[in-house]
């Protein structure tokens, strides 16, 4: 009878918060540090301070490699990946891990604000280790591209020094680690759709198995699936360790 | 027992582990508990490898701002794409256990003979309440482990015991300005060690699987604890306390706890409370800490403090001893490690708390023999997993402290001593769903390494530590 009654008080004490939960704040007061990912009053600066910051961090140079530096990225190319993100068409497994939830209610104008605010901060000059020998053979990929994978040279779209273009990413500076692991969610990818062309060509969702698995990393992905695909591990590890000593 | 006895059993058991692992699978890939809802986030992005409980920055982040991150639910009808939510999560864990001794419901207490079992079921709410506001609410209904204060003799029956578990109210705020960046709170929780965000303290420590341990639960008093790591962190008090976090590297907290068996913090203990159950004063807890991140690397380095004093062996009720108080002062040191960039996951935590406790005349010469006793009891941990699916952990636990013929008249001349190693392996097929294999070793007990020489308890006398061993299969559902 005892444990009844200790049922009964706990499951409604549980419910009454459970409830409290329904309540949340009044979307137009407090919104100044709001972390409250479904307030269209928030700006994207607060969400840059109170959201993004703890990965990104606060003037968009992560520390964690996990994480990539948004400093000075270009704001044509942040506003394009957050509406992937925001529309789950970038299925690589960090965007499903981390950035599907923060991006799942933000607002064309919470987007903007955000391109804007990450785009203007200054340049990132990162100064972890870069390995020297890598970093040389990095640059000639870079500058000739791998003539026998058929890979151009990079520098033809994102820029002698790696500075982006509009849609295209601004690579300067950005992590070696988030590189290799990005051009590495390119080759995957390739793979996968490469070993399964018979069953591609008659799927409705091209980007999606018939499983519902997803296959590509997004979108904007065919280019890099390609360009990925025609360099060696070794070669993707030096340009990338080439990109993070660019300033 | 047989090994061929031994293979079967845990055919058997694992086969109803796989069988609940493919009714799972099957589920929405989001449906997982409440905090992951609220964000957006999978497992991985706030805890190490994607096994609770250790934290990740973004973890540690998300619980000092007051679990609010996310999309908060509002009474004006607006954006309401996600309110389709559940606000609670069930996390069930089952497992099959084997003791080195099973005497049923002798060495073992309440332990019970080694049946595959569901042994604990914990039902959780919380999250963003406001933009400041938020909260971790657990209750559990445990077998083994109970969080209650029943009854430990050789017939007691082994009741599902339901109790409030760990819960927490956190109201806390996020500036950043051009003197720096400022996390700072108060909460208001059950348990002292519940604000820890590194791991490195009782509550938090990776041996969150519920099981009937025999050197904590079997025998009393052959594996102390301090008040800090041990007494004071069983959900029987309630605590107020206030934090600063400043430029995400120096950490200060102040709180204070005690017992509070009526009125509305009550509910904080319910069903923890009874009448023979420890009694706290107010209990002074304060925590220091450097914090420091790069690349995919972090370290910290600790202090923590409890200053108190209060009724620790239940004995003021149980034979209307007046004034029957002991006073402790526990401090120590603790660190954590992590190196966190997938495929690879990494962390070791290491405490170690020194306690002095200065015991009244009511007690002396009837639980305790010594006015004045100390205990040094240590933590050490080690965790690597891989692509958040394969992990391995290694657990160190033990006490070095004062002889005492009374309070320890289980040990060797009344030792305190212990030693543990707790090595195990497991599998997450799926981040809802972790299955492993864990052992318990204790090296030693009593103050020994080999024959535990018992006189109490009616105990045989050949018992050595490892009678005290424990294996373990089990699987753990969360949703």
């Amino acid at each position: 009878m005892k444990t009844i009654t200790k049922i009964i008080s706990l499951s409604a004490m549980t419910l009454a918060l459970a409830s409290c939960a329904d309540l949340g704040s009044n979307p137009t007061h407090s919104s100044e540090r709001s972390r409250n990912l479904n307030n269209p009053n928030v700006t994207g600066s607060t969400y840059a301070q109170q959201v993004c910051s703890t990965c990104h961090g606060l003037n968009g140079q992560s520390i964690n490699p996990t994480f990539p530096n948004l400093a000075h990225q270009t704001k044509e190319y942040i506003a394009v990946e957050l509406h992937e993100l925001k529309d789950e068409t970038r299925l690589d497994p960090a965007a499903q891990q981390f950035m599907w939830g923060v991006a799942r209610n933000l607002t064309d104008k919470q987007i903007d604000q955000l391109a804007e605010y990450f785009s203007k901060q200054p340049a990132p000059v990162n100064t972890a280790y870069a390995d020297p020998k890598l970093v040389v053979e990095g640059k000639k990929i870079w500058q000739e591209g791998n003539l026998s994978g058929g890979v151009p040279p990079c520098s033809g779209c994102h820029g002698e020094n790696a500075e982006g273009n509009a849609n295209i990413p601004r690579l300067a500076g950005q992590h070696s680690d988030y590189i290799y692991k990005q051009l590495t969610v390119f080759n995957d990818d390739y793979e996968l759709v490469n070993d399964h062309k018979d069953i591609q060509s008659n799927l409705e969702d091209p980007g999606v198995t018939e499983n519902g698995e997803p296959w590509r990393a997004g979108n904007n992905g065919a280019v890099m699936e390609l360009m990925s695909h025609g360099l060696s591990k070794e070669q993707r590890m030096a340009v990338a360790n080439y990109l993070q000593t660019l300033r | 027992m047989k090994i061929t006895s031994f293979l079967f059993k845990a055919r058997g058991a694992f086969l109803a582990l796989m069988g609940g692992v493919v009714l799972l699978s099957s589920l929405d890939a989001n449906a997982i508990p409440v905090f992951a809802r609220q964000t957006g986030f999978k497992c991985v992005a706030c805890h190490v490898g994607g096994e609770y409980p250790q934290l990740t920055a973004l973890g540690r982040y998300f619980k000092l701002t007051g679990y609010t991150q996310g999309d908060a639910k509002n009474i004006f009808g607006e954006m309401t794409t996600n309110l389709d939510r559940s606000p609670f999560s069930v996390w069930l864990q089952a497992s099959k256990q084997w003791y080195a001794n099973t005497q049923p419901n002798g060495i073992n207490g309440t332990a019970p003979t080694s049946a595959f079992d569901a042994q604990t079921i914990s039902l959780f709410t919380g999250g963003h309440l406001t933009d400041n506001l938020g909260a971790f609410i657990q209750w559990t209904a445990a077998k083994y482990d109970p969080l209650t204060t029943v009854s430990t003799g050789p017939s007691a029956p082994l009741n599902w015991t339901v109790s409030i578990d760990n819960s927490e109210v956190r109201l806390a705020d996020h500036r950043v300005n051009s003197s720096g960046d400022w996390i700072y709170g108060a909460y208001l929780n059950n348990r002292i060690t519940m604000s820890d965000v590194w791991n490195t303290q009782e509550n938090w420590t990776s041996d969150w699987i519920g099981y009937f341990n025999t050197g904590f639960n079997g025998v009393a008093g052959l594996a102390p604890q301090t008040q800090l790591q041990g007494g004071l962190s069983q959900h029987n008090v309630v605590g107020l306390g206030t934090y600063l976090f400043k430029d995400k590297t120096w950490y200060g907290e102040l709180g204070v706890y005690r017992k509070v068996s009526n009125g509305p913090l009550s509910v904080f203990t319910e069903g923890v409370d009874a009448a023979s159950a420890p009694s706290y004063n107010n209990n002074l807890y304060t925590r220091f800490g450097y914090n420091k991140e790069w690349g995919p690397h972090e370290v910290f380095f600790g202090l923590h403090g409890l200053f108190g004093s209060g009724d620790p062996y239940g004995v003021n009720n149980l034979f209307s001893l007046a004034n029957a108080q002991a006073t402790w002062q526990d401090m120590g040191v603790d660190a954590q490690y992590q190196y966190i960039l997938d495929p690879h996951y990494f962390a070791a935590h290491f405490r170690l708390t020194h306690e002095n406790m200065q015991n009244s005349a009511p007690l002396v010469g009837g639980v305790v023999a010594n006015n004045a006793n100390t205990l040094n009891e240590y933590w050490a941990d080690m965790t690597y997993i891989y692509k958040a699916k394969y992990g391995a952990m290694l657990f160190f636990h033990g006490a070095r402290g004062t002889n005492d013929t009374t309070l320890y008249s289980s040990g060797v001349n009344g030792s305190p001593d212990w030693d543990s190693i707790m090595p195990s392996v497991f599998w997450a097929p799926y981040q809802n769903i972790r299955i492993g294999v864990m052992e318990t070793f204790y090296t030693r007990l009593g103050g020994t390494t080999s024959n535990l020489i018992t006189n109490a308890n009616n105990l045989p006398g050949s018992l050595s530590p490892h009678s005290f061993n424990t294996t373990m299969l089990y699987g753990s559902v969360i949703y």
